[in-house]
């Protein structure tokens, strides 16, 4: 670990705020997230009240691309950032690399996370879903429902169109095939589970007209009928159906993670981790809710009275879907992802 | 033997006269060649340097090794060059006929047409892209047309595919054929079309025999724009091959977006420039092919 070995003057601090609890010292933490909408929403759900709460001064830096920013800190021993956001893929491979902190679970609360999202260095706080969503002048109200439906070009015939990428669609095509949720990675992880998973993608794959590759475009195909099926986050479907003739469905939905983690060599550790507790309480998680449809982690914050009732069912991790979601496993696609796309890629140039 | 003869001091001098002036001459494309070697040779040399690197920055031959025996390289290789051929063959079968009628115009007309053939020169690539969506999609104007005039039942797949992406391709890659084609046309000597004509050869004679080969050289500039500007062309492929088409400009960025792998990425970079000088030395090469033979028949 690069950690600094003499704990600067704001550690001290905080250990005195510790052990005289009385006494009330300002700790100025850092804290690295997303720009525009949804930094600003991250902020005003999650961290400002947590920090005032805690009695902290925080900073915000804002970072598109925030793995390369915790590559530059880490790697250049100047580590700025206390607690940093990432999506669950960039977490694991940050992890791998050895840029992060692991996670403190005597301050962070796991046993409020589902099972297959927890983390051992990142703790998940929102979620999205990959989703399938319909034009409804052609298939009305009767959308498949499962993705065994959505394979089956007979009773939905119809143009399809799929993400360029091999991450979702592996599991969407293994749970097409009968595979239940939770075996989906242990399948895949099997000897002939990827080479299944591909076949079954290249069953289908004289109905994909498109193979698309920004969100944006996925949500404008389906809303100008240029495709009759899509598989899609979340967001988008929402975003096509209020656009067009669309609906979307969560059933079976791949779940992505966004996450927060502390630097390896951050200068506060434990106040960070105390802020990643304060941060993902099942009311704050809620509460962000108001701001962007990205569903909490925290099962509390599904709990009766926290998340309105209309905006319940906009939500990925919202329970009248589990049981159908797969977590997406970030470390397997650490481990295999590269593999996984040169033959997923393979069979779309085939 | 001190005795310096006057005639050969004159010549030691001039020789130096004229060294002196190309050196002078050579000073002045300094500026360019340091902007050069900055802006191109440097950033190209350091993509070189960043193939041969792992994620974590230690040497290592794997990326290329990797990218060789890799199926998908030779694909994205085969389709990068399928989609120039096919840009190539699209632009000389449009561009001949449109350069030969532009070259033939009154002045005052042509230069008009020139005009309108420019102008989507000057209109950014994306408008004209998303503009070619719009235009070939499924409910978009082509099919409108095509199926209310009864042509088609079903709307064709015009678009998401490669047909599209070739489409949109030549539409970018026509006025750089039609140009140095239609200079080339526009200086030969009427005289020898009328000296053609006069011997009594029919007209596509004369075009065969007189006015391609006259026109020879814009021809091969043109293609050669058009052929190896095609190779590292992106945001067409991007936009218009659905996923269908993708060339190594396309694997680029895959291989940056979905595994934020630099040395993969700058060994297919090197690749690209590799076909690129390839292309060049073949077009060269047939150049100098032809031009022999012309002297033989000379």
């Amino acid at each position: 670990m690069l950690r600094n070995p003499l704990p600067s003057t704001l550690s001290l601090a905080l250990l005195a705020t510790v052990s005289l609890p009385t006494l009330v010292t300002a700790q100025t933490l850092t804290i690295t997230a997303a720009g525009g909408d949804y930094g600003q929403a991250l902020k005003e759900a999650m961290w400002s009240p947590a920090a005032q709460e805690l009695g902290y001064d925080i900073r915000e830096e804002s970072q598109s691309d925030s793995l390369a920013a915790l590559r530059m800190q880490v790697m250049s021993g100047t580590v700025t950032t206390d607690v940093i956001h990432l999506g669950s893929a960039e977490a694991a491979q940050a992890a791998a690399l050895d840029l992060l902190e692991p996670l403190d679970t005597s301050i962070v609360d796991m046993d409020s996370l589902p099972e297959g999202a927890r983390n051992a260095y990142c703790f998940p706080f929102d979620s999205y879903g990959t989703v399938m969503a319909w034009n409804t002048e052609t298939y009305g109200e009767n959308g498949p429902k499962t993705w065994a439906e959505f394979w089956d070009t007979k009773t939905f015939p119809g143009r399809r169109a799929l993400r360029a990428n091999a991450q979702d669609n592996l599991e969407i095509a293994l749970l097409s095939d009968g595979v239940a949720p939770t075996e989906v990675y242990e399948v895949l992880s099997s000897e002939t589970g990827l080479e299944r998973a591909i076949a079954r993608l290249e069953e289908l794959k004289p109905d994909v007209a498109i193979w698309w590759t920004s969100g944006a475009q996925s949500a404008q195909i389906l809303a100008d009928g240029e495709v009759d099926l899509v598989v899609t986050w979340n967001g988008r479907a929402a975003a096509a159906k209020e656009q067009g003739p669309a609906d979307y469905s969560f059933k079976g939905s791949i779940i992505g993670t966004d996450c927060l983690a502390v630097p390896a060599g951050a200068q506060n550790v434990e106040a960070a981790m105390k802020l990643i507790a304060g941060m993902t309480t099942a009311e704050r998680e809620a509460k962000l809710t108001d701001y962007i449809l990205y569903g909490p982690l925290n099962k509390g914050a599904y709990e009766p009275g926290l998340i309105p009732e209309d905006r319940l069912p906009l939500l990925a991790t919202a329970p009248q879907n589990a049981g159908t979601s797969v977590y997406s496993d970030a470390a397997w696609w650490v481990e295999n992802g590269e593999a996984a796309q040169i033959a997923f890629d393979e069979m779309i140039n085939r | 033997m001190t005795r310096i003869d006057p005639a050969v001091s004159a010549t030691a001098d001039l020789r130096r006269d004229l060294r002196r002036e190309t050196a002078f001459f050579l000073s002045l494309s300094l500026p360019a060649l340091v902007l050069v070697g900055l802006c191109a040779m440097l950033p190209i040399l350091w993509i070189l340097r960043q193939s041969f690197l792992t994620l974590r920055g230690t040497y290592t031959l794997s990326n290329w090794e990797k990218l060789l025996s890799s199926d998908l390289t030779w694909r994205a290789i085969w389709s990068t060059v399928e989609l120039s051929a096919g840009t190539l063959v699209l632009c000389c079968i449009l561009g001949l006929p449109l350069a030969l009628a532009l070259a033939s115009a009154p002045q005052k007309l042509a230069n008009r047409l020139l005009v309108l053939l420019m102008l989507p020169l000057w209109t950014s690539i994306l408008v004209r892209t998303y503009g070619w969506l719009v235009l070939l999609r499924r409910d978009g104007l082509v099919n409108q047309g095509l199926q209310s005039i009864g042509l088609t039942d079903t709307p064709l797949a015009l678009v998401y595919n490669f047909t599209g992406t070739l489409i949109g391709m030549v539409h970018f890659m026509l006025p750089l054929f039609v140009l140095p084609t239609y200079a080339a046309l526009r200086d030969i000597d009427h005289n020898t079309i009328r000296a053609s004509a006069s011997m009594g050869a029919s007209l596509p004679r004369t075009l065969v025999s007189v006015v391609l080969p006259l026109a020879a050289g814009g021809i091969r500039s043109g293609s050669m724009i058009v052929f190896i500007y095609t190779l590292g062309f992106f945001i067409t492929p991007a936009i218009l091959g659905g996923g269908q088409v993708n060339p190594i400009a396309i694997r680029i960025e895959r291989t940056l977006s979905t595994f934020q792998n630099w040395g993969a990425a700058s060994a297919l970079g090197i690749l690209l420039l590799l076909l690129v000088a390839l292309a060049a030395a073949l077009l060269v090469g047939v150049r100098h092919l032809l031009s022999r033979r012309g002297g033989h028949h000379a």
